[in-house]
Order: structure tokens, then C-alpha cells, then sequence
């Protein structure tokens, strides 16, 4: 790969996350009436119901710890210590409401949500890539009419009406699978079968959900394949006498597959956008919940927390995506073209 | 040269059902193969070439339909009915005693696989022993001027043109099939890489005791290399003798008005010349002979009858009422062998 790609991948990546960064910032500033405003009318409303008088440089000093951001101070000095303190210490400011650092909020979440956003994920581009594979070899057949109609349809019902709907059916009529929670109440966690099973079962029903969203690669995969189908590289194979199975992998899938790469990394980021509904329709305590409560109790710093991770989040994937892309496609890395 | 034949076709047509009606691409031809030499198709574009290339091979595309006999004969083994072989035989077959090489070799191999999986993989799903398999590739690119080591390790996009129709054609020779169709394997290669593929391909076919089914619409290009040629109009051979023979003594007109078309390099362009009149249609029938329409010499009987394959000489077949009579009424305008002589 060509070091200075690589560098070039990097500073964008890099120049990205402070805008990110930046516009967090901004919007702290710019959120209608202040979010730091709106903090310290909070922490002075509290007070003034417990009756006790508020000293004003205590007061800025509160807001400070909550949402790392001095509004006394001039906005370059602001926006240099929100840096230090995010980049250097690690600090993304305190929960209002839960009063404890969002570092520690964020960190206890993340991997439910990556749990079942990877799974999801998984679960639903393999049943595109399948799906789009048999309707691309029986294309026009009737399997192929109907499973389209059927992807379609998945795809413009937006995935919270399904989710809903496997609440009530699966959920609520049948109880076939729990509605809530990340695992039992009555479960201890730990490395016992009855914890994991249990932590499945409570995965099943958003990974299902979100799954669902993913299906639209079938469609594009289908595309592809039948273009792939086409290629005289494909016929080559067949007229040189390979085995049919590694004519479909090798030949057909793997080359069908590669321009949904990108899409799949960048589907990251649709999925995880996913899971703030998701997880609040199955009370399931993830990063996506955790911004969604956040919204609702105008809970500052944890809503800019949950997003920069997110953020942050999707740039490594495309990032990782970009840089690996050459591995998968040898087309692409030894030429210069990338300059 | 032997003269005894390495694949019998018999009746062998090619439809496909369009919306029109049915298209007939290949129409009932009869063609032998001998082993060990090396026979020029030679036709316009659409006239049906490849699809009787493919024929060899079962390999016509879907929703084409084949009928007829072809029959190849293993030079030792018992003969193999091409067209009624299981998919598993079919998959043997193809490569292990027929292979083929096809116009643009650029797009012939999986660009994200590099060449030397190519190798193997041909090789594994064949049942080959791979390292001594692979050690015989090496020695074929070799001959073929290639650096082996460099051009194994490389992705297809990392060679010339040139220097892929080379390496397809050494992996065609990777599991030594007795037969080598090769359909316009120089079409997209400029004139000195064509010459040079000619010249290794005359090479091969000492070294590996091939039998070469050479198909172009490069009249020029095949004097050089075929010891026969059969020509194609409408779908249907309609001459079949020696080169020599053909260019200087063809006994069909189509043949004679489309050697006298052959351009070479010192034509003008305003003096290039073209066969009056359209190229025939699969879909319409044409009553009599197909040429009829076209053919200067065309008479009553040419309308309504259809000429069949005639014995000119021994060796030499026309397919043509009147084939006594065209030498002289149809004259050859060019030099037949064009730039070969020079």
C-alpha cells in the first residue's frame, strides 16, 4: 500500500474528527437557549428550592465540572479547554442526572450495543448476500419476483415498525422471546449457560429488528452478481472446467461482494444510528438508549458523549474500510491512481 | 500430418427462440476436425463462428439450444459423444482434451486472483498433481517468452495485453489438451503482437503435437498459420478445402468476392472494398442458396434449391450450384495472401 495513501487516509480521518469535535462544541453554544444556560438555570432552580443562596463563581465552576465548558471565559479558551480536557484527560464531562463521569456511561454500554449492532450486522448482510446470490442465478424466476417484492417491501417499512410489531407477536402474544432488558432480572451475570442464554434470548428480537434495515444489500447484491454473471472471466472458468462451487465463491461472489464492502463498513453507521430507537423500544441498555434518555432529559453532556463516540465510531470504520479495501481488491493498491 | 479426425461434427445447429420467432445461428453443418493440424474458421462477424466453437465445447450460452452429433476422438481412448456428457464428464472434458482461448484476453481472468491461482486452481479441479503441474506451467510460459516467477506473482491488470493472451495461452496448455480452439485470440492486439502470437502458436503446435481450431475474421491473419480453411456464410460452411487451394482456386463466390476484399497495407482507404448488398439474417429463411441474394452469378436454380457441400477436387468442398464456373466469372482481385508474401 502507498505510505503516502495512508497518510493522506489518516489526516482526513483525523482533520474529520475535529470537526466533529468542533461542531459538539458549537452546538453547546448554540443549542436554543444554551445548554450551558440551561445548566446552570437547572442547578439554580434546584438550589433555590432547597433555599440555600448560590455563589456565582461556585455556580460556573458546577457547570464546568458537568459539561466541561466555563461560559465566563472567552469562547477560544472555552473550546481549548473542552479539547484538553476531552483529548488529554479523557473527560467527556459528568451526567446531570446520573451524576457520574460519561466516560464510565458510555464505557458500560458500549459493548451491549456493539453486541448486538455486530450481530445484526452480521445477521443481515449474510442474509442479503445469500439472498441476492440465489436471485441473481435464478434471475426472473418467480423466487427472484417475489423475493424482491419481499426485500422492497422490508426496506421501505421503516425496521421500528417491525420492531414493534415482533414486540407484540413474538414478544407479547406468544412470549416466545423476552421485550426488555439486556438479560433476566433473576439472572446472575457471569460465565454460567444460563447468563449467556440468556443474554441471546434478549438480544434476539433488535437484532432482528435491526437486521432487517441491512436486508437492502440484497437488492445491490443481486445487481451485482448478475452483472458478475455476465463477466467473460465467469464463462472462462466454466469453459475451463472448475468446480461449480468455487466458480459461485470465487468468481461470482467474491467479485460481486467487493463493491459492497464500503457499503457494509458504512452500514456501520446506519446501524448504529439504529439502535438509538431500538434500544429504547426494547428497553435494552445500550449506547442508542442511553442518547435517547439523554435527549429527553436534556442530559448535556451525555447526549455530546454518546455522539462523538458514534461519530467516531463510523470514521473508523469507513477508515478501516479505505485502508484495507486494496487487500480485497488487488486492483486497487498497486496502482498509483490513488494520488 | 495425419489425416485421421480428432472431432466429427454432423448435423450440428444452434437456435435460439427470440421474440421474432426462432433464430437459427448455426444451421445443420457437417465439419471434421483432423488431428494434428490446424484449421482456419474463417467468416464475417455473426455469421456463427463461435457458436460452433462453443458447440465443441457444449458451451453455447443459455437459452441457446444445440442438436446434432459432436463426436471427439482421444487419440487413444474410445470416442466421446461432446453433446450427451454428464455435467461432472463435461466439466473433465473441457480443458483436459479441449481448450480454448478467447477474443480478449483481458477479461479472461478474475482481476482480484493473481495468475499463479489461476494455475493452481486449474489444476486442483482437475485432479492434477499441482507442484508438477505447476513446474510444467512455468516451462510453457517460458516458451511463451514470459518471465514465469514474475508473471505467476502479478494480478492480471499488471500485464500488457500481450503478455495476458500469452499467459492465457499457456494456461490452456496447462492440462495438455489434444485440441486448441482459439477464437480471435488476436483481435485485441496490435499488428507486431499479433504476428508474434502466430509465430509462438506455429511454435506450441510442434512442440505439443496440437490440434488448432483457429477462428477469425482476419482472412490475411489465418494464410499465415492454418493448413485448411473453412469458410462461413449464413451460418453454414460454405467452402472447406487447403489454404493454398482456397486462396488460389476457390470454387465459391462469396469466398473469392471476400478474399478481393481483403485490404492490405498500400490500399487506400477509398479503394476498400465491400460485398454488395446485406448479410443475412438467423431469423429470416432464405429459400435456395443463402448467398443468393448477394451473389453475381445467382440464377433460377440458386433461388429455389439449396446448394449442398459439393466435391470440387479431393479435399476441396463447395457449397455452390455453379462451382465449375466461378474461377472464371469471378475473378480475385487482390493479391489472395495479402500481406503474408511481403
Amino acid at each position: 500500500m502507498h505510505p503516502r495513501y495512508v497518510l493522506k487516509r489518516t489526516g482526513q480521518m483525523v482533520l474529520t474528527f475535529f470537526v466533529t469535535v468542533t461542531f459538539t462544541f458549537a452546538l453547546y453554544q448554540a443549542m436554543p437557549g444554551g445548554p450551558a444556560e440551561a445548566m446552570r438555570a437547572m442547578i439554580l432552580a434546584e438550589s433555590g428550592q432547597v433555599g440555600g443562596s448560590v455563589n456565582l463563581d461556585l455556580l460556573n465552576q458546577m457547570v464546568e465540572h458537568y459539561a466541561n465548558v466555563n461560559p465566563d471565559k472567552p469562547l477560544h479558551v472555552q473550546y481549548y479547554n473542552y479539547l484538553h480536557s476531552l483529548l488529554i484527560q479523557g473527560d467527556m464531562g459528568t451526567s446531570i442526572y446520573q451524576g457520574e463521569p460519561v466516560l464510565d456511561l458510555i464505557l458500560q454500554s458500549v459493548p451491549w450495543t456493539m453486541f448486538i449492532g455486530v450481530y445484526a450486522l452480521a445477521l443481515g448482510y449474510t442474509v442479503s448476500l445469500f439472498l441476492g446470490a440465489v436471485m441473481a442465478y435464478k434471475e426472473r424466476s418467480l423466487f427472484d419476483s417475489v423475493a424482491s417484492i419481499g426485500v422492497i417491501f422490508l426496506n421501505s417499512v421503516p425496521y421500528y415498525i417491525f420492531a414493534i410489531i415482533l414486540v407484540y407477536v413474538l414478544g407479547i402474544e406468544y412470549s416466545v422471546f423476552p421485550i426488555n432488558g439486556r438479560y433476566g432480572t433473576f439472572v446472575d451475570p457471569g460465565f454460567t449457560l444460563e447468563y449467556m442464554s440468556s443474554v441471546v434470548r434478549h438480544a434476539t428480537l433488535p437484532v432482528v429488528s435491526m437486521g432487517i434495515l441491512a436486508t437492502g444489500g440484497a437488492l445491490t447484491m443481486r445487481g451485482n452478481a448478475i452483472r458478475v454473471l455476465g463477466d467473460d472471466y465467469v464463462r472462462v472458468a466454466e469453459l475451463r472446467g472448475l468446480r461449480r462451487s468455487r466458480v459461485a465463491m470465487q468468481y461470482v461472489g467474491r467479485n460481486s461482494v467487493l463493491p459492497l464492502y464500503t457499503q457494509f463498513m458504512i452500514g456501520i453507521a446506519g446501524v448504529l444510528s439504529s439502535t438509538v430507537v431500538v434500544e429504547e423500544i426494547f428497553a435494552y441498555n445500550g449506547m442508542g438508549k442511553l442518547l435517547y434518555d439523554a435527549v429527553l432529559l436534556h442530559d448535556y453532556p451525555v447526549l455530546m458523549g454518546t455522539l462523538l463516540v458514534f461519530t467516531t465510531i463510523t470514521l473508523l470504520a469507513i477508515y478501516i474500510a479505505d485502508l484495507t479495501y486494496g487487500y480485497i481488491d488487488p486492483r486497487i493498491s498497486t496502482g498509483d491512481s490513488n494520488e | 500430418m495425419t489425416d485421421d479426425v480428432a472431432i466429427e461434427i454432423r448435423d450440428l445447429a444452434v437456435t435460439f427462440g427470440v421474440d421474432r420467432g426462432e433464430s437459427n445461428v448455426v444451421r445443420n453443418v457437417d465439419l471434421d476436425v483432423y488431428r494434428e493440424e490446424t484449421l482456419g474458421i474463417v467468416g464475417e462477424s455473426g455469421s456463427g463462428k463461435s457458436m460452433v466453437a462453443l458447440s465443441l465445447l457444449d458451451a453455447v450460452p443459455e437459452p441457446g439450444t444445440v442438436s446434432g452429433e459432436v463426436t471427439y476422438y482421444p487419440e487413444d481412448g474410445d470416442p466421446i459423444s461432446v453433446l450427451d456428457l454428464d455435467p461432472e464428464e463435461l466439466r473433465r472434458f473441457r480443458w483436459e482434451q479441449v481448450a480454448m482461448v478467447f477474443q480478449g484476453a483481458m477479461t479472461s481472468f478474475n482481476p482480484v486472483m493473481s495468475i499463479r491461482d489461476h494455475f493452481r486452481e486449474t489444476l486442483q479441479d482437475h485432479g492434477y498433481d499441482v507442484p508438477a503441474g505447476m513446474e510444467r506451467g512455468k516451462e510453457i510460459l517460458e516458451q511463451l517468452y514470459l518471465d514465469p516467477d514474475r508473471v505467476l506473482d502479478s494480478h492480471p491488470h499488471e500485464l500488457s495485453g500481450g503478455m495476458q493472451q500469452r499467459t492465457l495461452i499457456a494456461l490452456s496448455l496447462l492440462l495438455e489438451p489434444e485440441v486448441l480452439l482459439l477464437d480471435e485470440p488476436t483481435a485485441a492486439l496490435d499488428l507486431l503482437m499479433q504476428r508474434s502470437i502466430i509465430d509462438l502458436l506455429r511454435g506450441i503446435r510442434e512442440t505439443f503435437d496440437l490440434t488448432l481450431v483457429f477462428i477469425t475474421h482476419d482472412l490475411p491473419l489465418l494464410t499465415k498459420i492454418a493448413d485448411r480453411m473453412a469458410v462461413m456464410y449464413a451460418f453454414d460452411f460454405v467452402e472447406i478445402t487447403e489454404t493454398d487451394q482456397l486462396l488460389y482456386h476457390s470454387a465459391h463466390p462469396y469466398t473469392r468476392a471476400l478474399l478481393s476484399t481483403t485490404p492490405d497495407l498500400t490500399t487506400p482507404p477509398d479503394e476498400i472494398r465491400t460485398i454488395e448488398g446485406n448479410k443475412p439474417d438467423p431469423v429470416e429463411y432464405i429459400s435456395g442458396c443463402s448467398y443468393h441474394p448477394r451473389c453475381p452469378m445467382a440464377e433460377e436454380k440458386c433461388h429455389s434449391i439449396e446448394p449442398e457441400l459439393m466435391t470440387v477436387e479431393t479435399e476441396h468442398e463447395a457449397s455452390c450450384h455453379y462451382h465449375a464456373e466461378v474461377p472464371e466469372t469471378v475473378p480475385i482481385r487482390n493479391n489472395p495472401r495479402g500481406v503474408a508474401d511481403e
